[in-house]
């Protein structure tokens, strides 16, 4: 997962140069802001946001942007650390309260975070992740204090019950007044204009990308004399991991020759011990636990077929992880599932084991008659559909655009909160950001704003990093040169 | 790089068409609303039309608890008050337990007996073999409770009727109901209140008719609803009319408040479910969270 491409970085810090060189840097036409990233979820965790958040912030450094990364402190990783490229991550004290998500007051991280944004001098606020309370909280402060504010859902909702109702509720306030959202597919898309009633103008979508390097296929790993079907995920309920233990005994009776290569870990996982023992598919059925990112792409190589049993997925890197690989794609119709692969990529079925069992068969069958695409072609043709870079490009558009909108003042923004949060909550809220306010002036009174130091920058226009880095490229070159 | 302009272009001229997917670069802005755009959303997917006299036909089911509970205050009242011998109330209870018996039989032409196979013999051994303990242990119910005052045993068995008609099962599929719980529930209230009666006896055909009330009586009501629909409205209107003339006879404010709250059960609760499901506004669209249909138990057999 980690940045890890020096050939190609060579590459584009040249061209950067040369750019520079004739005077018409990429970084002064375009404008260059100064980001602050904030979420709960950060390296050391895994998951999708936080690779997300890891990649999208090089490939903006890489086009010339500041970006630093909030987070919270995870153990003893706390206070600023520096990654790759001269990003620069905070790790707050804040207590974390339930699943790697701090406790919410909205008025508790103020000071904290009004010191990093003005050390940091930070232009937009871009937030991730509906779970994260940090980046509410983020987001409701960058208002206060009229910072322009983008924010980023990773995740699908429903709106049937209690939960999902309050959630949503707190979606509506903190998105009403945030300058622009963006999802990472079109149902997302629509998911998060309906639970946060928002308009849908200011709404992007921009896909998660893999990285194609770290998924490439390799057929030699394959064992041609049995047929394998891989299955990378965390065995949870949501992963459909019930409708994996319906299938597991359904096919292995119909095909001897196939067997099942299941990673990840989770809750689930005695389900399917219980279905290996009932079945006696010791030998045909592998449960390998928990896998680091890594190891991912050695497992997938592995198989000729991926399953996919999600029950709900906004984007699903999984599947593009495995096309990338040259698997087959069988996966569940749901969320955003149908949006993410060409039709000769993937199989669709509905989410039920009859349906997802024809559809394993169809690609069986498939790749016995050797009607399927050839690993490398589906590499080739994967490689080209998501890409960081381009993930970068694009939001850098939204941040343009951001920048060139107007925050809404305090009393329009209150405004704004009562006439579209509804009246109870609009009016708690509206009394909220009055309270931030003041908080706010309070702190300016106690701490006035020249008096916070500005960092220097690590990245971005003039950052130090960046600087020393072209330094040290450019006496290579002239010594080359020479 | 003109030519490249030139393709887009041609492309964009002859494909204008947007595609909902995201692996092909589309020529529309990010943030593009295309007129697709929640095309998928459905409403009220689950919400069900509801006819009037079939919710108040329903409805009857909880009439009917509720006039169980108040008959049995009733009958509890008098004997409290040595207006109703015992030994009325046992003829009465083993009249009406037969006839009972034998409608149970009839209503369906025995076919549910020969399925499950319970002979008369065995019945009539199960309510011997109940007959004779409770008498055995009535005396042992009256004293049990003596040392408890007198206040405390009806706030007793206040709670515990209430919560007989909370748990029971009216039919609905919920967490809440617990036709067991509800049935004990039922029957420590009766030992509760036959324990203040004045003799043994007393409290014998009391529990006795406890049981007959609130475990044989919704037995039989369940088949008569399940088979003859028209019988089964009819005798919910007898007996909440006679719950309601015998709790006449002891306090008229008590049955005009018991008349009432059985009219907006039956008539006014019905047609407040019905106006209120025109305000039902759920969003299903492809987010929603896919619900697995099939039993997977079969699997782990």
């Amino acid at each position: 997962m980690a940045y890890r491409r020096e050939g190609n970085q060579e590459q584009l810090l040249s061209s950067i140069i040369s750019t520079v060189n004739s005077h018409k840097s990429p970084a002064c036409a375009r404008q260059a802001h100064r980001i602050c990233m904030v979420s709960d979820f950060f390296y050391p965790n895994m998951g999708g946001v936080e690779s997300h958040i890891y990649q999208l912030s090089q490939c903006l450094i890489e086009r010339g942007h500041k970006v630093i990364v909030v987070t919270h402190a995870y153990e003893d990783r706390k206070g600023i650390r520096y990654l790759t490229n001269g990003l620069k991550v905070y790790y707050l004290p804040l207590r974390v309260m339930y699943n790697q998500s701090t406790a919410t007051t909205l008025f508790h991280s103020l000071p904290l975070l009004r010191y990093i944004f003005i050390r940091e001098r930070i232009t937009i606020v871009h937030a991730h992740s509906s779970f994260s309370s940090m980046a509410h909280d983020a987001l409701f402060h960058a208002k206060t204090m009229q910072l322009r504010t983008v924010f980023t859902d990773h995740s699908l909702f429903g709106f049937a019950d209690v939960s999902s109702v309050l959630t949503n509720k707190l979606l509506t306030v903190t998105l009403c007044d945030t300058n622009h959202i963006i999802c990472v597919s079109y149902t997302s898309k629509e998911n998060t204009v309906l639970r946060a009633a928002l308009n849908p103008e200011i709404v992007s979508v921009i896909p998660n990308a893999v990285d194609p390097t770290d998924f490439t296929p390799d057929a030699s790993r394959r064992d041609n004399n049995t047929i394998t079907v891989v299955v990378v995920s965390r065995l949870v309920y949501r992963k459909g991991i019930d409708l994996l233990s319906g299938i597991i005994p359904e096919l292995c009776q119909k095909y001897p020759d196939l067997h099942f290569l299941v990673g990840g870990e989770g809750p689930k996982r005695i389900v399917l011990e219980e279905v290996r023992e009932r079945y006696q598919l010791h030998e045909r059925v592998r449960l390998l636990g928990a896998l680091e990112h890594q190891e991912v792409r050695n497992v997938l190589v592995q198989g000729h077929i991926f399953l996919n049993t999600s029950l709900t997925e906004a984007f699903c890197m999984a599947i593009v992880e495995a096309a990338s690989c040259g698997l087959q794609v069988v996966s569940t119709r749901v969320g955003g599932i149908p949006e993410v692969l060409p039709d000769d990529f993937i199989i669709l079925c509905e989410p039920s084991v009859k349906s997802l069992c024809s559809g394993l068969e169809k690609a069986i069958s498939q790749l016995k008659s050797g009607s399927l695409l050839s690993p490398e072609f589906m590499h080739d043709k994967v490689r080209t559909f998501y890409t960081w870079r381009n993930v970068a490009k694009r939001t850098e558009k939204v941040y343009n655009r951001v920048a060139s909108e107007t925050v809404l003042p305090m009393g329009k923004r209150l405004d704004r909160l009562i006439t579209h949060c509804g009246p109870v909550t609009g009016c708690i809220f509206a009394l909220l950001a009055m309270l931030s306010f003041l908080f706010l002036i309070f702190l300016k009174w106690l701490i006035p704003d020249d008096l916070i130091d500005t960092a220097i920058d690590a990245t971005g226009l003039n950052g130090a990093w960046t600087r020393k880095y072209l330094r040290n490229k450019k006496k290579k070159e002239n010594t080359t040169n020479c | 790089m003109a030519r490249n302009i030139l393709c887009v272009r041609l492309e964009h001229t002859t494909r204008q068409r947007w595609q909902k997917v995201l692996y092909k670069r589309q020529s529309f802005p990010d943030n593009y609303v295309d007129q697709s755009f929640l095309e998928k959303l459905r409403k009220n997917v689950h919400a069900r039309k509801y006819q009037y006299w079939a919710v108040v036909f329903e409805s009857g089911v909880v009439i009917q608890q509720l006039c169980s509970v108040c008959v049995f205050v009733v009958i509890w009242w008098y004997m409290d008050m040595g207006l109703l011998a015992p030994q009325w109330l046992f003829g009465a209870g083993l009249i009406s337990s037969l006839i009972g018996y034998v409608l149970f039989d009839a209503i369906d032409s025995g076919i549910e007996r020969n399925q499950s196979g319970q002979t008369r013999w065995g019945d009539l051994k199960n309510s011997v073999v109940f007959v004779a303990f409770t008498y055995g242990f009535s005396p042992v119910l009256k004293t049990l409770t003596e040392s408890i005052s007198t206040d405390t045993i009806y706030a007793m068995s206040a709670l515990m009727l209430l919560g007989h008609l909370i748990f029971y099962d009216y039919g609905a599929n919920a967490a809440i109901v617990s036709s067991t719980l509800s049935l004990n529930m039922a029957i420590f209230a009766s030992v509760c209140l036959a324990s203040r009666l004045p003799r043994s006896l007393h409290a014998f055909i009391m529990v006795t008719f406890a049981i007959q009330i609130f475990a044989l009586w919704p037995m039989l009501q369940k088949k008569l609803k399940a088979q003859t629909p028209h019988c089964y409205m009819i005798i919910t209107l007898l007996f909440a009319l006679s719950a309601l003339m015998g709790l006449l006879t002891i306090s008229i404010v008590g049955t005009v408040l018991f008349a009432l709250l059985l009219i907006a059960i039956s008539c006014l609760c019905p047609y407040c479910l019905i106006r209120l499901q025109l305000f039902k506004d759920n969003i299903h669209g492809p987010w929603d969270e896919a619900e697995i249909k099939e039993d997977l138990s079969k699997f782990l057999m």
